[in-house]
């Protein structure tokens, strides 16, 4: 199953390192990763995506424990969460194609950075679902030269908190 | 050892306020954790706090004259990270290296894996290139952030000099607190030579590591769990506790102990276990796994509940984990690493925590339950399995055996010596034929399997215990990894008993390859190899340095090597055939056991080859 995962990570030399390291290490494949400042300079928010079976996500989540830097894990994938990702696009377009393109942006709500024909450049912020999608109809009306995407970000539903992690932390069971 | 902060962190340390260099900060610091024994090897980046070190012991000498900070140079950084590791393994408490950049640091990285994999707490301090400097490729500059932070438990990189001081003493902290491990504390030379102020106190804030801790130490068991527990055990007809070196490094021995013997539980212990339980009480079936007893295998095989007690069901217990202890109706776990539970093997109850103390608390319930157990037939059990399937070998044969030699030399330690070791069927002997009354007498390197281990950690072990006999029982390619630290020994005056048994190469990769690659011996043959042992061990000032080659001898030259006053060096000339037996082959289960000539087998013989990958 497919997981997205938030940490806050201590922001200290070689933290970020020392995570993806273990990722490797221990042999997890991450399909992405986004790291970005918080409100609090001294701690990153890292949002991972990673497939595995439950027992392996489960041991990633205690594996990430064990890193003194990381502060805490929300594993988001266990409740509702909201999860979006940002592309810009860049396409090159045949004569005529850019009547396709404000089509597109319409449909998939996606906002036209720059309008020259040579190299048009969108960007879309949505559901990983809705990015996939956009991508691939942005493909059928022009040569895709760029692909630029975040990775994603996530927040849980409801009340803020980052310990429901503890679901995969049982201390006694 | 699992504390989570020195509740009472000096607020008023007598120095608080002074001026001081980066330098004599982190000595001030080692000095306030009453280190007093640095081991180490110095160069241009770590030269500030190694003249700080020298100033500390001018201006603090003992009532004797020696120095209260002793500084302990090897011949190699690992040889000094293998010593703090004896020294750690055999006290309990944090060994400390000192070493400068580049390659100083990188030499030490083996020690540091190896003290990550057996969890053992030491902590490393190694210079780094000026903060300038990094990143410029300059002059003996190696990434240690980077290389240390993928083996290490923990790596800081000192980039602010007012935080140096809280710096070090978090990493003593974070070496001994919850799960033991290597600290490393990367230290660029201009912020050792910084001056300021000595705070003499705090430490850095982690939050999120202070947070997690403090849930393991605040679970205790609770009744429900308890009841859970004993519901189980009243259930069962053949419990069988499972000890690892956890139990060791809780210090949980004597809780462990009481709590068997309050219900007469059999244990049996990993390689890092030993110790745990007295091997010579009745109830010991001594060692499991790959090279286990046949008696403990066998009785895991028959166990109907499996007690694991800061046991991690490693790939050498259990190299086949959905047919471990197959009679298991339940398997109950207790760790201090959440990780560690269902991670191989999945577990119907389990408990972690500060093991000492749950397991003091799971027998203060079943006392005030009045829970009783009586496992007569199980004992019969146990007790003919020991006898049936006992340790034994080729006593006639003319070559001197190597289980012979440890016999002898065993029959003097008296289960009360400390034993190190390098890797290989050397160790697995020792494993099996030592007896040990007590934990922290049996020092090796498991989980790594680092050979060159045992000269070294029996160094330390030996500044560590100085009243203790410390043999190491070394084979010939182990005791060649680091040989350049006999002359350490000597150096010192360590009167450490150095055993090598040689048979003239790799014997466990040739015992595999006689095994698993139809005889061809490549690389493992050093019978045309020059070494004079002798020789060497009397070029580096021994005084005791013989070769023992006639079996008649065995019980008189040892005699003589164990009494000599002084460190000792005896050679051994075994037959260079002997085998480690039992063996559960890689990847295989209990059943599929081969216990060679001389031990008695209870299943047939197996024919089951493991896979390739499964042949590590």
């Amino acid at each position: 199953m497919r997981h997205v995962i938030a940490v806050l990570l201590q922001n200290e030399v070689g933290a970020l390192t020392r995570m993806t390291g273990m990722f490797s290490s221990r042999g997890y494949n991450i399909d992405s990763l986004n790291v970005a400042p918080t409100d609090d300079p001294t701690v990153s928010r890292v949002t991972l995506v990673v497939s595995g079976s439950d027992a392996a996500i489960a041991q990633l989540n205690t594996q990430l424990a064990k890193l003194i830097d990381v502060v805490n894990i929300h594993d988001m994938t266990l409740g509702d969460h909201f999860e979006r990702e940002l592309a810009i696009l860049k396409l090159k377009l045949a004569t005529g194609g850019f009547a396709k393109v404000i089509v597109l942006a319409k449909e998939h709500g996606a906002e036209v950075l720059d309008d020259a024909q040579a190299s048009c450049t969108l960007q879309l912020t949505g559901r990983p679902a809705e990015v996939e999608a956009f991508i691939d109809a942005a493909q059928k009306i022009g040569k895709l030269q760029a692909v630029a995407r975040s990775g994603s970000v996530a927040v849980s539903k409801g009340e803020v908190t980052l310990s429901s992690y503890q679901k995969h932390h049982r201390l006694t069971g | 050892m699992n504390l989570l902060v020195d509740a009472d962190q000096n607020h008023s340390h007598p120095l608080a306020g002074s001026r001081m260099t980066g330098a004599d900060i982190v000595v001030q610091v080692l000095a306030d954790e009453r280190v007093d024994t640095v081991f180490g090897y110095s160069g241009g980046a770590i030269l500030p706090t190694y003249d700080a070190v020298f100033r500390y012991n001018d201006g603090h000498r003992l009532p004797d004259g020696t120095s209260p900070m002793r500084l302990i140079v090897p011949a190699n950084e690992q040889g000094a990270g293998f010593m703090a590791a004896g020294y750690a393994r055999a006290s309990g408490r944090v060994g400390v290296v000192m070493v400068t950049s580049g390659p100083g640091a990188t030499n030490t990285v083996t020690p540091v894996r190896d003290c990550m994999a057996d969890s053992v707490p030491i902590v490393v301090i190694c210079g780094q290139v000026p903060t300038q400097a990094i990143g410029t490729d300059a002059f003996q500059e190696a990434p240690v952030s980077a290389i240390m932070g993928a083996v290490a438990k923990h790596i800081f990189l000192v980039t602010d000099p007012t935080r140096l001081e809280a710096t070090m003493r978090t990493a003593f902290e974070v070496a001994r607190t919850g799960r033991p491990g290597p600290v490393v504390i990367d230290i660029p030379k201009d912020i050792q030579n910084w001056e300021g102020a000595f705070t003499g106190g705090g430490s850095l804030p982690l939050t999120g590591y202070r947070t997690r801790l403090k849930a393991v130490i605040d679970n205790r068991l609770t009744d429900d769990a308890c009841e859970r527990f004993y519901r189980m055990l009243a259930e069962s007809e053949r419990p069988l506790i499972y000890a690892g070196g956890g139990v060791i490094n809780g210090e949980a021995t004597k809780p462990m102990r009481r709590f068997a013997a309050a219900y007469g539980i059999p244990v049996a212990t990993t390689l890092m276990g030993l110790g745990a339980s007295d091997t010579t009480h009745p109830l010991s079936l001594h060692m499991l796994g790959m090279h286990g007893t046949a008696f403990a295998n066998y009785a895991v095989e028959d166990c109907d509940f499996l007690i694991a007690v800061g046991a991690r069901f490693d790939d050498r217990v259990a190299g086949d984990p959905g047919r471990f202890a197959p009679n298991a109706r339940h398997i109950a776990h207790f760790d201090i690493d959440v990780s560690e539970i269902g991670k191989v093997k999945s577990v119907n109850w389990h408990h972690v925590g500060v093991m000492k103390r749950d397991l003091e608390d799971l027998l203060a319930f079943g006392k005030r339950i009045g829970f009783e157990k009586q496992l007569d037939d199980w004992h019969r059990h146990i007790a003919a399995l020991k006898s049936r399937h006992r340790m034994n070998y080729d006593r006639n044969s003319t070559l001197i055996q190597p289980y012979a030699v440890i016999e002898a030399v065993n029959r003097l330690a008296g289960g009360q010596a400390i034993i190190t070791t390098g890797v290989g069927q050397h160790q697995m002997w020792a494993a099996q034929y030592f007896d040990f009354k007590e934990p922290r007498l049996w020092l090796t390197s498991g989980s790594m399997g680092t050979m060159g281990f045992g000269l070294p950690a029996a160094i330390g072990a030996q500044f560590a215990q100085p009243s203790r006999l410390v043999i190491d029982i070394d084979g010939d390619a182990s005791m060649r990894m680091n040989i350049g630290e006999l002359e350490t020994a000597t150096t010192y005056g360590l009167p450490v008993k150095i055993v090598v048994l040689n048979n003239y190469g790799d014997g466990m990769v040739r015992q595999w390859q006689k095994l698993y690659y139809k005889g061809r011996m490549s690389g493992s043959d050093k019978s045309l190899h020059r070494k004079d042992f002798v020789r060497t061990a009397e070029a580096d000032g021994f005084r005791f340095a013989r070769r023992l080659d006639r079996k008649a001898d065995i019980e008189t030259t040892i005699a003589e090597f164990i009494a000599f006053d002084g460190p000792a060096f005896l050679e051994v000339i075994i037959d260079p055939d002997a085998g480690v037996y039992p063996m559960v082959g890689p990847g295989l289960s209990y059943d599929k056991m081969i216990t060679g000539d001389w031990i008695a087998a209870r299943d047939k013989p197996t024919t089951d080859v493991p896979g390739p990958s499964e042949m590590f």
